[in-house]
C-alpha cells in the first residue's frame, strides 16, 4: 500500500523544525530514519497531515563524550544513524552488544537512535539499553529544553514522554563504572526480528567482589521496556553466583506481564525471561574485570 | 561419450542471468500497454455464506470504472484451477465468480477501472447482502454428520463425496498390512501434524489479458503452465482454443503456486467485457490470503518390523485439508504416499487418505507436491523404528531402502500414475549419497554427543526420493531452426520460472549441434510457437523437455549432416559435427555457416528445422541423503541449524551450478517449513499473519552452512543420463531437523513448524516424566 496524502517539510535547523511542528500540532509527525514510521504510513496505520523530516538537520548527527550529573558518558545526536552508533559503541559494552540485534544492516543504515527511543517499542533493543543504564533524553520545543531520565521516559506501549510539540534532540548513555560487566541476550523468531524476550544486565562489584549494583531490564514482556527492580534489589550485597542469579532470574520473570501473540504465548515469554536473565547475569559476571 | 561433453555438464552461465541481474528481464508487468485497465477484487468477509443480493450501481457510477462483474453476469461453468493434463484429476468445483463464498477472501465481484485506486474504491461501493452459513473451520470436523456442506451445488463434478465434504479419497493396499503388523516383532505407531505453508514467490500472480487485432485473447501471465492455461481458459470461458494465446514472460518464482489458473479467468472476462487490456495483479496480502498453500495434514503411520530390523508392514493414513476448493486434492495427497512409501522395501503396504473441504485458505500444488508432508512423517517414523530395533538410523535405512532393479509398486497403485505401469528403478546412487553425506557431516563422530552446557548439539538424517515428471502423463514438443550464421532458434513449450531450465535446454541443444550455448536463441512458454508442453511441474523439464530438445537437435543435426555429405561428397555415416563444423574421417570439413548458407540460398534450398516430441511411461526417481547438524538451546527452545549436507543423485548434473542452486533453494524453503513458516488461521478462518513481517521465511542471515554433493548414477532413460533435481531436497529438512533435535536433547517433535515454544514445552514435558 501507499501512504495517505501528507504535507512534507524538510527543515534545515532544529528551530525551523520546531516551527513546523508547532504549525501542525497533533497532526504533525517527525520523520527520522523512517524504518518504523514509513511502514505505518504505508499500511495507513498512521495518517498524519504533515511529515517534518529531520534528515537535513546535520546538527542532530553527532557522537561525543559528555558527563551528565557527574557521570561520564556518550551523547548521541537524535538523528545519528544506528550504524554510526554501532561504530562508536565499544565504550558501552551493553550498547555494543545490543545494537547488532536491531534489524539488519540495511535497517540500521537508515534508522536513528532518537527514532528508536522515541518510537518506544516495548520489544526494541535501544530503548531497553537506554532504560537499563538509566540514560537521559533531551527534548526541545519552542518553549525550551527538557531532560528526562530513562526511568521516567516510557509511559505506555509506543508512548514515550515526548509532547507533540517536542523533538528528541539528544540521547545520553553512561559509561560503565569500574568492576562492571554487561550482557545483552535476546530470543527472536529469526535474527533481525523484534525480540520475543530480551534481557539486559549491568552488574557492578565492590572491591571485595560483592555485588554493589545490579541493573536488570527486560524487553518484550510488558507494555514498555521494564526494569526488574526486585530482582536487582535481591542481588545487592550478595556474592555473585548460581544461587543469587537463580533467585534474581525468577524474581525478574515473576515481575513480567507478558502477553501472548501469534509468535509466542505468555508462558513461553516468562520462561524465557527467567532463562535469559540468569544467563545474562552469568555472562555479565564473567565479563567483570575483563573490560577493566 | 561422457568425457567428450563440451557444453552439457559444465557450469554454463545462465542464458538469462545477466539480464535478470541487471534488471532488464521483462516480467509480466514490465511492459507498457496503452489503455490498460486495472482490476481489483471484492472479497468475502465471511468464511461461508450465500450471496442474497449484490448491488453494483454505485460502483458502476464511479467515474473511471469500466466494468463490474459478479456471479450474476459471468458464465457459470465449473472448472478446476489445477494446471494438470486433461481431463484434470481435480474436481471441477470452481466458478469465475459464484453465488456462494467458501472462505474469507473468496472473490465476490471484480472491477476494472482506469486506475487501481479507482478500482479499489469501486469495490468498496458494492453492496452485498450475505446469508452467513455455519462453517467448517477445523478439518477434523469436515466429515462429521451434519457438518456444513461446502459444495452443495449440483453443477460441480468430480468431487468424491460432496455429501461429506470429501474432495478425493485414496485406499490402496499391497499384501496384507493387518497380518504384517500382527506378525511383526515390534510395531511403532505415530501421529504427525503439518501446517499451511506459503510459496512466497517474489513475483505475485499477475495477468494482463487483452484482445489482439485478430480478436484473439492474449494472456500475458506469470504461469508455470502456458499450454494447460490456454486449454483451461478456453474451456472455462467457452471460447475456441485457437483464439487463446498465452505468453509466459520471465517469471519470478512459481513453486507450484502458479501451476494454477488464478488471475487469468477474471482478467480475461474483464477484457471481454470492456474490450480493453486488463491487468489483475495480486497484492502481497492477497498472495498470503487467497492464493494457494501447502496442504495441512494429519498423518498416522504404523510400521511393523522383525527383530532383525527388516520391515514387514507399513501403513500410512492421511487426513488432508484442501480448503474450499479441491485443486490438486487427489494428486498432492497421492504423492504423500507414493513418494515415501516405496522408499522402504516392505511386503505389506497400505495407503489410505481422505482429502476434505474446509472454509479455510486454499491449498494447492507446492514444490514437493505432498511429498514433504509424507517424508516428514516417514523419516521421523523410520528414526523411531530404528531406535526400537536398537539400530543406528543410518544402518537401518541402508538395510531397508529401495535398490536399483526394484519395482515401485505404489507408483502404479495410487496418485497420478494410477492404473499405469509400475516403475522399475533403473538407477540409484542412494548408497553413495548415504556414504558421502555421512562422511561430510561427520555422522559417526558426532552422533550421540550432545555436549555440556545448556546448548546441545545433534545430527539427524533423512533419505528421500521423488520423480522426474509424472509417470505416463507427460508430453513435450520442441522445434529448432538453423540460421545463416549457424545460430539456432530453439522453441520449447516449457516454462522457465526462474529455475534455469532455459539454460539447461540450450546446453543440450548446443551439445548435440556442436555449437556453443551462445549460438542458441531460446524462446519458451509461448503457445503460438510450434511447441507443446505440460509445463513446469513434477520436476519434469530437464527430463521430459530435455529429452524432447535432444530429439529435436538430433533431427536438425541429421539434416545438417546430410547436407554436409552432399557438399563434401562423403558418406553421412562417417561425418562428425563438432565445434561449428562437420568433419569427415578423411580430414575434409565444412563449417556450419557454410552449410546454413548453402541450405538457405544454394541449389537445393531447404530450411533445417528439427523437431522432437517426447512422452514416456518412466519417471525415474532422484535420491537424496540429507544430514543436518543443529544446536538446541535447552533454556529457550531455540533451534539453530548449523550445517545441512545434501548428497543428491541427479543422474547427470547437466549444469552443476543450476543443480546446486535448486538444492540450496529447496533446503532454504524446507528449513522454513521445518522451523518457522506457518500460515496461521484464527478461529473465524481469518489469516493472522499475512505479511513478511509476521510470516517467517528463512533469510540469508538464518541459513546454516550448506554442502551439496552431486552424485551421478546415470539414468538410462534420461537425457545424457539426467534425472530431476528441482523438488526433492525440500522434503529433507523437516525430518532431518526433527531427528537431529532428538539426537541433541531426546525429544521427538511430530508437529511443524518446530518453534522454540514447542521445543521448550516438549523439553519440560520430558523433564516431568
Ligand atoms: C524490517 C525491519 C526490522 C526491524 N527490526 C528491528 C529490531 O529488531 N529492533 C528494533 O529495535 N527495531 C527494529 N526495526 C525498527 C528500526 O530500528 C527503526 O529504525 C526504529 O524503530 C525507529 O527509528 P527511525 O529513525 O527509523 O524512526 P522513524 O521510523 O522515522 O520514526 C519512528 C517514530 O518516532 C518518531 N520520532 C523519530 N524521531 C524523533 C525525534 N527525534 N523526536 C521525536 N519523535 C521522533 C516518529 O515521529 C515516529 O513516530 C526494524 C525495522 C524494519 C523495517
Amino acid at each position: 500500500m501507499k501512504p495517505a496524502p501528507f504535507v512534507y517539510r524538510d527543515p534545515a535547523t532544529v528551530a525551523e523544525a520546531l516551527e513546523a511542528l508547532a504549525e501542525y500540532g497533533d497532526e504533525g509527525k517527525i520523520l527520522a530514519g523512517g524504518q518504523s514510521l514509513v511502514p505505518l504510513l504505508n499500511m495507513r496505520l498512521a495518517q498524519p497531515q504533515a511529515l517534518i523530516d529531520l534528515n537535513r538537520i546535520a546538527d542532530l548527527q553527532y557522537v561525543e563524550e559528555r558527563s551528565h550529573n557527574g557521570a561520564a558518558g556518550l551523547a548521541f545526536g537524535a538523528m545519528t544513524r544506528q550504524t554510526a552508533v554501532e561504530e562508536h559503541a565499544e565504550p558501552i559494552p551493553l550498547l555494543h552488544e545490543a545494537i547488532s540485534w536491531v534489524g539488519h544492516p540495511q535497517i540500521r543504515n537508515r534508522g536513528t537512535i532518537g527514532g528508536s527511543i522515541a518510537h518506544a517499542d516495548p520489544a526494541a533493543e535501544l530503548p531497553l539499553v537506554f532504560l537499563t543504564l538509566n540514560g537521559a533524553a533531551t527534548m526541545q520545543s519552542r518553549s525550551g529544553e527538557r531532560v528526562v531520565p530513562a526511568e521516567e521516559f516510557f509511559l505506555f506501549t509506543c508512548t514515550p514522554d515526548v509532547e507533540p510539540d517536542e523533538i528528541v534532540t539528544d540521547v545520553w548513555l553512561p559509561l560503565p563504572l569500574p568492576r562492571t560487566g554487561q550482557a545483552f541476550l535476546e530470543v527472536a523468531r529469526r535474527h533481525g526480528d523484534f525480540a520475543l524476550v530480551a534481557a539486559a544486565v549491568s552488574l557492578t562489584l565492590d572491591p571485595n567482589g560483592m555485588i554493589a549494583d545490579a541493573r536488570i531490564a527486560l524487553g518484550g514482556t510488558a507494555p514498555t521496556p521494564m526494569r526488574a527492580v526486585r530482582a536487582e534489589a535481591s542481588l545487592k550485597g550478595l556474592a555473585p553466583g548460581e544461587d543469587a542469579f537463580d533467585e534474581a532470574a525468577h524474581q525478574a520473570a515473576d515481575a513480567t506481564e507478558p502477553t501472548g501473540d501469534i509468535h509466542a504465548d505468555a508462558e513461553y515469554r516468562r520462561d524465557v525471561a527467567a532463562a535469559l536473565v540468569h544467563r545474562a547475569l552469568q555472562t555479565a559476571h564473567e565479563r567483570v574485570g575483563v573490560a577493566a | 561419450m561422457k568425457s567428450q561433453l563440451s557444453v552439457v555438464g559444465h557450469r554454463a552461465r545462465r542464458v538469462d542471468g545477466v539480464k535478470l541481474a541487471t534488471g532488464r528481464g521483462t516480467f509480466t508487468d514490465d511492459i507498457h500497454i496503452r489503455g490498460l485497465l486495472h482490476a481489483k477484487l471484492l472479497k468475502s468477509p465471511h468464511a461461508h455464506a450465500r450471496i442474497i443480493s449484490i448491488d453494483t450501481s454505485e460502483a458502476e457510477a464511479l467515474p473511471g470504472v469500466r466494468a463490474v462483474i459478479t456471479h450474476e453476469n459471468v458464465p457459470r461453468i465449473p472448472y478446476t484451477s489445477a494446471g494438470q493434463s486433461w481431463p484434470e484429476p481435480s474436481p471441477y468445483d470452481m466458478y469465475v465468480l459464484d453465488r456462494k463464498v467458501r472462505f474469507i477472501g473468496d472473490a465476490v465481484a471484480a472491477v476494472a477501472a482506469e486506475t487501481p485506486e479507482i478500482a479499489e474504491r469501486a469495490t468498496q461501493l458494492i453492496r452485498v447482502e450475505y446469508e452467513p452459513l455455519p462453517a467448517v473451520l477445523d478439518f477434523h470436523d469436515a466429515m462429521n454428520d451434519g457438518a456444513p456442506l461446502i459444495h452443495d451445488e449440483t453443477e460441480s463434478y468430480g468431487i468424491y463425496d460432496p455429501a461429506h465434504n470429501v474432495a478425493a479419497h485414496i485406499d490402496v493396499e499391497h499384501g496384507d498390512v493387518a497380518r504384517g503388523l500382527a506378525e511383526a516383532d515390534i510395531v511403532v505407531e505415530n501421529e504427525f501434524f503439518v501446517q499451511y505453508q506459503q510459496h512466497t514467490c517474489l513475483e505475485p500472480h499477475v495477468t494482463i489479458a487483452l484482445f489482439d487485432e485478430d480478436r484473439r485473447l492474449v494472456l500475458r501471465t506469470s504461469t508455470q503452465i502456458p499450454y494447460h492455461c490456454r486449454r483451461m481458459i478456453a474451456f472455462a470461458l467457452e471460447i475456441p482454443v485457437k483464439d487463446v494465446h498465452v505468453i509466459k514472460p520471465r517469471v519470478g518464482g512459481g513453486f507450484g503456486n502458479k501451476q494454477e489458473v488464478v488471475t487469468e479467468p477474471i482478467s480475461a472476462v474483464l477484457a471481454m467485457r470492456t474490450g480493453r487490456p486488463v491487468k489483475l495483479e495480486y497484492t502481497r496480502l492477497e498472495e498470503f490470503t487467497i492464493a494457494r498453500n501447502r496442504h495441512p495434514q494429519h498423518i498416522r503411520l504404523s510400521t511393523g518390523i522383525r527383530r532383525d530390523g527388516t520391515i514387514l508392514a507399513n501403513s500410512l493414513n492421511v487426513l488432508t485439508n484442501t480448503g474450499p476448493y479441491g485443486t490438486h486434492a487427489l494428486t498432492v495427497t497421492g504423492n504423500t504416499g507414493t513418494k515415501p512409501l516405496p522408499l522402504y522395501r516392505s511386503p505389506n503396504v497400505k495407503f489410505y487418505a481422505d482429502i476434505v473441504y474446509t472454509n479455510l485458505p486454499i491449498a494447492g500444488a507446492f514444490r514437493g507436491y505432498g511429498a514433504p508432508q509424507g517424508f516428514f512423517a516417514m523419516e521421523v517414523q523410520m528414526d523411531e523404528v530404528a531406535e526400537a530395533a536398537g539400530m543406528d538410523p543410518l544402518e537401518f535405512r541402508k538395510l531397508n531402502h529401495i535398490r536399483q532393479g526394484d519395482t515401485d509398486l505404489m507408483s502404479a497403485a495410487a496418485g497420478e500414475g494410477a492404473g499405469k505401469k509400475a516403475r522399475v528403478i533403473h538407477s540409484s546412487g542412494l548408497p553413495e549419497c548415504i556414504e558421502r553425506g555421512a562422511a561430510a557431516i561427520g555422522w559417526h563422530e558426532k552422533r550421540g554427543k550432545p555436549g555440556d552446557g545448556p546448548i546441545k548439539r545433534g545430527v539427524g538424517m533423512a533419505i528421500l526420493m521423488q520423480g522426474s515428471g509424472v509417470a505416463g502423463d507427460e508430453l513435450a514438443a520442441a522445434t529448432i531452426r538453423m540460421n545463416e550464421d549457424a545460430s539456432f532458434n530453439l522453441h520449447v513449450g516449457s516454462a522457465d520460472i526462474g529455475t534455469g531450465s532455459d539454460t539447461t535446454l540450450c546446453q543440450i541443444a548446443a551439445e548435440v549441434l556442436g555449437v556453443s550455448i551462445e549460438d542458441i536463441v531460446i524462446r519458451s512458454g509461448n503457445t503460438d510457437d510450434i511447441t507443446f508442453d505440460y509445463g513446469a511441474y513434477a520436476s519434469s523439464t530437464a527430463y521430459i523437455t530435455g529429452t524432447c530438445v535432444l530429439k529435436a537437435a538430433e533431427d536438425a543435426r541429421n539434416q545438417i549432416v546430410n547436407q554436409a555429405a552432399r557438399m563434401l561428397q562423403e558418406d553421412p555415416e562417417g561425418l562428425l559435427v563438432h565445434e561449428g563444423a562437420v568433419r569427415s574421417l578423411s580430414g575434409k570439413s565444412v563449417t556450419l555457416q557454410e552449410i546454413a548458407l548453402e541450405c538457405l540460398y544454394g541449389e537445393d534450398k531447404t530450411v533445417v528445422i528439427g523437431k522432437g516430441t517426447h512422452a514416456t511411461k518412466e519417471s525415474p526417481p532422484p535420491f537424496v541423503a540429507m544430514f543436518v547438524e543443529v544446536e538446541v538451546d535447552t533454556e529457550t527452545g531455540q533451534v539453530r541449524p548449523v550445517e545441512v549436507v545434501s548428497a543428491v543423485d541427479v543422474g547427470k548434473a547437466l549444469n552443476p551450478d543450476i543443480c546446486e542452486g535448486q538444492v540450496e533453494g529447496a533446503v532454504a524453503q524446507g528449513l522454513g517449513y521445518a522451523l518457522t513458516e506457518e500460515i496461521q488461521v484464527g478461529p473465524d478462518g481469518q489469516v493472522l499473519n499475512p505479511s513478511f513481517m509476521d510470516y517467517k521465511i528463512f533469510c540469508a542471515a538464518d541459513m546454516p552452512r550448506l554442502t551439496t554433493i552431486l552424485v551421478e548414477a546415470e539414468e538410462p532413460t534420461g537425457p545424457f543420463g539426467a534425472k530431476s533435481v528441482a523438488e526433492i531436497a525440500i522434503n529433507g529438512p523437516a525430518p532431518a531437523v526433527s531427528n537431529a533435535i532428538y539426537d541433541a536433547v531426546g525429544i521427538r517433535l511430530h508437529s511443524l513448524p518446530m518453534t522454540a515454544e514447542k521445543v521448550l514445552a516438549a523439553l519440560e514435558e520430558k523433564q516431568q516424566s
